[in-house]
């Protein structure tokens, strides 16, 4: 099959849109047929680069738990950020890398909390890379109507 | 008679015992109210005094939904408040046995008007703006007047007492987070430690906090009265400010067709209290984490395959992505981002 997921979902939120809702009278259907149109049209944006953007964005949080690594007092948090640091993706289907970004999003929540702790200067600059990282994820994940 | 039609038709039979020719037409679902699904019907029955012909709405829990909710809480407080200055529509019957419809519902008057809806138009008042937001500040005010404990209202969350309001509602979100959240979300768990190291002041009074009091929530009519505020699902007892944070959300902000600081001066003088700034911040910040917490238990519910509601999917997708932004908005303004 070549046919790909994006041309698909979006062939299919084109004919809801152009073909059945134009025909519908009842007005809680044509509103359930809008939304899936729209919900369509998200999740067709999302398809083509959605592995890169789990690859890139666990990359980033390694760098960033390995940066921690070294700033951290904890001896025991710093050998498990060392070590997820120098992990990488176990393999390539969506749900694999889901469970990866989960647990990589833990030990960066552990990592910061260690750091508004510990309050130092490294600490504090660490904490803010972080932040800036969360906002620039939130911006590639961002759902595009 | 639909299947449908005819079961609340026997409801009705059974709940009115003297009235006979009960039957029930027109009945439609309405779009929208995520949390229950909504209902209009008309019923005509006759009790002996002459013929009774009513448009009537029915509100029934949804195999899964937005929020976990208490099904009687929404009921309670129509019943409670029903002669207060805040407009709710007047509540009939509450049925929590699944024989009659499969699920928990009930019935009350269906209030004229119609919701202004935040998404879909730049002037949702249509040109009455002015006068509706006048009255949705005030009645928010009207309702942080009003003394729960002497409406009958102590059963609702926090309403026996809780030392702490701020603590009990964030200690409330954050465990719903931690039931259905499928990826940790270090954005919102930043904000909530933010939160709990920064606490507000304590609440100048225990009020009645509606829950999801804005613009969509309730019906307006050309006149530009309030006819009705609806979905209180989510209502129970906190600090005032946090139904006015979540009236200025951005997302849905009353403050894009009504001035905040007039809105502000009409809650204060309704409710004779006074808002402290640096309070209402903490709470906006609050209402951010608290929306990705509810958008939260919307994608967990669809992705489990027990709602299949399709506002609950593309709001939640939408809604949590424009409130995770606002925390971060809100935390660099705090310095975190540097």
């Amino acid at each position: 099959m070549t046919l790909s997921i994006e041309a698909a979902v979006r062939g299919v939120a084109d004919a809801l849109r152009e073909k059945v809702a134009p025909t519908l009278t009842d007005s809680f259907a044509t509103e359930v047929t809008r939304l899936s149109t729209n919900l369509l049209t998200i999740m067709a944006n999302a398809a083509d680069d959605a592995v890169a953007l789990r690859v890139e964005e666990n990359a980033r949080v390694r760098t960033l738990l390995g940066d921690g690594a070294a700033v951290v007092g904890d001896t025991v948090l710093a050998a498990r950020l060392a070590q997820a640091a120098a992990s990488t993706d176990p393999g390539f289907r969506i749900s694999e890398l889901d469970r990866e970004t989960d647990r990589l999003r833990r030990l960066l929540v552990r990592l910061q909390v260690a750091l508004e702790l510990q309050d130092d200067v490294a600490c504090r600059t660490l904490n803010q890379r972080i932040w800036s990282l969360l906002r620039d994820i939130e911006t590639s994940r961002a759902p595009r109507l | 008679m639909t299947d449908m039609e005819e079961r609340i038709a026997a409801y009705i039979a059974h709940r009115l015992p003297n009235a006979h020719g009960v039957a029930v037409d027109q009945l439609s679902r309405i779009p929208g109210g995520s949390s229950q699904e909504t209902f209009k019907f008309r019923a005509v029955w006759d009790e002996g005094s002459g013929p009774a012909d009513r448009w009537l709405i029915l509100r029934r829990a949804p195999p899964a939904g937005l929020v976990v909710a208490e099904r009687d809480v929404e009921f309670s407080v129509y019943d409670a408040i029903g002669d207060s200055d805040v407009p709710v529509p007047k509540v009939y019957f509450m049925e929590m046995d699944p024989q009659w419809l499969d699920r928990p519902f009930f019935v009350m008057d269906m209030a004229p008007g119609k919701p202004g809806h935040f998404w879909t138009s730049d002037d949702p008042f249509e040109g009455q703006a002015q006068a509706i937001g006048e009255r949705f500040w005030r009645h928010l005010g009207a309702l942080a007047a009003i003394d729960h404990r002497a409406v009958g209202l102590e059963d609702l969350r926090n309403g026996s007492g809780e030392p702490s309001l701020w603590a009990a509602e964030l200690g409330h979100w954050e465990s719903i987070l931690d039931e259905n959240e499928s990826m940790i979300d270090p954005v919102v768990r930043g904000a909530i430690r933010w939160l709990r190291a920064n606490p507000p002041p304590p609440a100048a009074k225990q009020a009645i906090v509606h829950g999801d009091y804005r613009v969509g929530n309730f019906l307006f009519t050309p006149d530009g009265r309030i006819s009705a505020v609806l979905d209180w699902e989510m209502c129970h007892i906190g600090d005032p400010l946090e139904d006015i944070a979540w009236a200025l959300n951005p997302m849905w902000s009353v403050e894009r067709w009504f001035p905040a600081e007039e809105g502000i001066a009409l809650w204060e003088q309704a409710s004779g209290l006074s808002v402290d700034p640096a309070a209402l911040d903490w709470w906006r910040l609050f209402a951010a984490v608290k929306a990705c917490a509810i958008w939260t238990t919307a994608e967990a519910s669809f992705n489990s395959g027990r709602s299949r509601d399709m506002n609950v999917a593309t709001t939640a997708v939408r809604g949590m992505s424009f409130h995770r932004k606002e925390i971060l908005d809100h935390m660099a303004a705090r310095g975190a981002i540097g």
